[in-house]
């Protein structure tokens, strides 16, 4: 399986290749790093991430992360990575479709795990950018979630005291006109 | 004989921390447990468990009665209450006391006396204690702070009255900022402390954050056990301290332990508390507020005095004198960074969830006191410190490093931890050189890119690509899906009950 992670955000970014057999079970596994070959031996760790020592004996755990926009945070010992890490297909497919199509999102998603605690907003309402819509608390803290745009609300999806976790939808916006 | 039991009317580390206190004086700890809590480490390390009720606090940890009730289900003789919830709470404390039960903190009007963030400075003022410009009574209306800061000037300090532990605290620094700071903090204020008066105060710039720890017992000795620093906070909450500090000195020291002892004494203090100091950077100090409990930094001050001070406040509240001497002397050098349920990178994000992998540092000199162990669940309805990761050294930069290679061999995967962010911050030269105020975290970020050993990133890349195999092996068993992320199935399952 091909893989490219691409690191950073916006101009400065850079993209690495990497291919490994689609059947990797281990011990070792034959990995083609930016083309070049090389034989890494892999232990799967109990309760997730893998023990792995590189070609030249250098070992390290890694453990695999995935944020709620899609990119994969890696803790390697003390240290973390995060790139976008998509297969070969869908990495062409974006570069096909110009720069990562980003739509225009009609929802407003949590982007943390908490309760919500006040909403500010009704169906109908017409709203700026960076509005607050709701209050969330988490871990004892009040957070403003805003108007990620100008438009007007279609529907609010929760409810005073809901618990919501992070990428649910909390509020909707009607299709512009 | 059955061995006496005590009630412990908290949860997470600090439970945890009362119940090893509890084994080392031959007492039976009473847990009590919310409905998320039932499988957490302090009920598992109990002999003895009582369910009080759903998740939220108001419902739960903060209910008098049901805290109560268990007490005497169980037989328990002594009530803790750890820090947070009910620990600065006089008509808890009287409760206790008058259904015959021993209270293992200060008196009642103590902590009135000192609850009250107003009446306390009152307080100290009589006692000749040095204070910050504030204001002596709750503020009425957002005009009224408006008032004060035109009299005193700008930035202010908002607080809530019945406040502690950095919660329900606002700087503001304009008149167009107060009306909205004040509803705000109102409105925390209210929530986590069931009181929702505010006050403010002159913000002093640039000044540090230090403490001295004191002891009283009923036969009327106070004594101060040395200062902690703690300065590192982020939204005013503490994250990193140490005990001593690296600015005070023996002389330094002295006078802030004897004005610290001066200031329990005038509210006839027991039992362990913490008078905290501003300390102005032309080496004045001011009063801030004395907490009447135990504190979350006490382990620093533990490991270098060579005392257990929750002990000590169980055997206070039994009647027996302090087993301390008067003067006590510092040894070495302790840091403590409080390892909290966030995401650095994202802004601290709460990261509440499940714990699929934790593994804890060892070797001289280091200190654990966590309240879950692997395969926990830290609920999103209590506060994110889940875990106190301690070192001690001869001396500071031996404290640091050891602090640093400790958080290196720790892993707390399945939730994210403030691990990555003290890595970061302990290899800044300001914070190794002591160089900080209170200020330094609002201006320090997190920039999430230290700089990695060469190579590492290929592990990384490996690791993911192994991960997509086995995601796509799973997918073309399962049918189409893009499998559950860790953010996903962070979220507690009792959170959808309605």
């Amino acid at each position: 399986m091909k893989y490219s992670a691409q690191f950073g955000e916006g101009k400065e970014t850079r993209a690495r290749a990497i291919e490994i057999p689609r059947e990797a079970a281990g011990p070792k596994v034959d990995v083609v790093l930016d083309g070049k070959n090389a034989l890494w031996e892999v232990s799967p760790m109990p309760g997730g991430g893998y023990s792995l020592v590189g070609p030249d004996s250098r070992h390290a755990e890694a453990t695999v992360h995935r944020l709620p926009d899609g990119r994969l945070r890696v803790h390697v010992g003390g240290d973390v990575f995060e790139f976008e890490f998509l297969d070969e297909l869908t990495a062409r497919a974006q570069q096909a479709a110009g720069a990562k199509g980003k739509r225009k999102s009609s929802d407003v998603k949590a982007a943390i795990p908490g309760r919500v605690l006040r909403i500010l907003v009704k169906p109908g309402d017409v709203v700026t950018a960076k509005q607050p819509l709701l209050v969330l608390e988490a871990m004892k803290m009040e957070n403003d979630v805003r108007s990620t745009r100008d438009g007007t609300i279609r529907s609010v999806e929760v409810v005073a005291g809901q618990a919501v976790g992070a990428g649910d939808v909390l509020v909707r916006f009607a299709p512009e006109t | 004989m059955s061995a006496p039991r005590l009630l412990i009317a908290n949860r997470g580390e600090i439970a945890v921390r009362i119940i090893r206190a509890c084994r080392a004086l031959g007492i039976s700890p009473v847990a009590v447990y919310s409905e998320p809590d039932r499988d957490a480490l302090h009920v598992r390390l109990a002999d003895w468990a009582v369910p009080i009720g759903p998740a939220p606090a108001k419902e739960s940890y903060l209910v008098v009665e049901k805290l109560l009730d268990a007490a005497a289900w169980t037989g328990a003789s002594f009530v803790h209450p750890g820090f947070g919830f009910l620990s600065e709470n006089a008509e808890f404390a009287q409760a206790v006391i008058d259904r015959g039960l021993i209270w293992v903190g200060p008196k009642p009007s103590s902590i009135s006396a000192m609850g009250s963030k107003t009446e306390s400075r009152r307080r100290m003022v009589e006692a000749k204690v040095p204070v910050v410009p504030g204001m002596t009574t709750p503020a009425k209306d957002a005009d009224e702070l408006v008032r004060f800061g035109r009299e005193h000037g700008f930035p202010l300090l908002l607080k809530a009255a019945a406040g502690g532990g950095g919660k329900g605290m606002r700087v503001v620094r304009s008149e167009d900022e107060v009306a909205a700071a004040f509803e705000r903090t109102r409105s925390e204020a209210k929530s986590f402390f069931a009181d929702e008066a505010v006050y403010a105060e002159l913000y002093v710039e640039n000044s540090r954050h230090v403490e001295v720890q004191v002891l009283g017992d009923k036969q009327g000795r106070v004594i101060a056990v040395g200062e902690r620093e703690c300065s590192l906070q982020r939204r005013h909450q503490k994250v990193l301290e140490e005990c001593p500090s690296p600015v005070v000195g023996p002389e330094l020291r002295a006078r802030m332990q004897a004005v610290a002892v001066a200031a329990a004494k005038a509210v006839e203090y027991e039992s362990a508390g913490t008078v905290e100091f501003l300390l102005a950077q032309d080496g004045r100090f001011y009063f801030l507020e004395m907490n009447t409990r135990i504190q979350v930094e006490h382990p620093v001050t533990e490991m270098v005095y060579g005392v257990d001070l929750v002990a000590e406040m169980i055997r206070i509240a039994r009647g027996e004198p302090m087993s301390l001497p008067e003067v006590l002397d510092p040894r070495g050098h302790a840091v403590e960074c409080r390892i909290y349920a966030e995401d650095p990178a994202r802004n601290f994000a709460p990261s509440p969830g499940v714990v699929k992998k934790i593994r804890w540092p060892g070797g001289p000199g280091i200190r654990i006191d966590a309240g879950l162990e692997e395969g926990d669940t830290v609920p999103l309805d209590y506060d994110p410190m889940v875990a106190k990761l301690i070192t001690w050294g001869e001396d500071r930069p031996k404290a640091i490093a050891r602090m640093i290679s400790a958080l290196q061999e720790s892993r707390v995967e399945g939730i994210e931890s403030s691990i990555p962010f003290f890595l970061e911050l302990l290899a800044d030269p300001d914070v190794q050189a002591g160089r900080f105020s209170t200020q330094f975290l609002d201006t320090w970020k997190y920039s999430g890119h230290r700089q990695p050993e060469a190579g590492l990133e290929d592990f990384a890349l490996v690791a993911a690509a192994l991960d997509a195999v086995g995601r796509s092996g799973r997918a073309s068993l399962l049918g189409p899906s893009d499998g559950p992320s860790a953010w996903r199935t962070a979220r507690p399952s009792y959170g959808r009950r309605d």
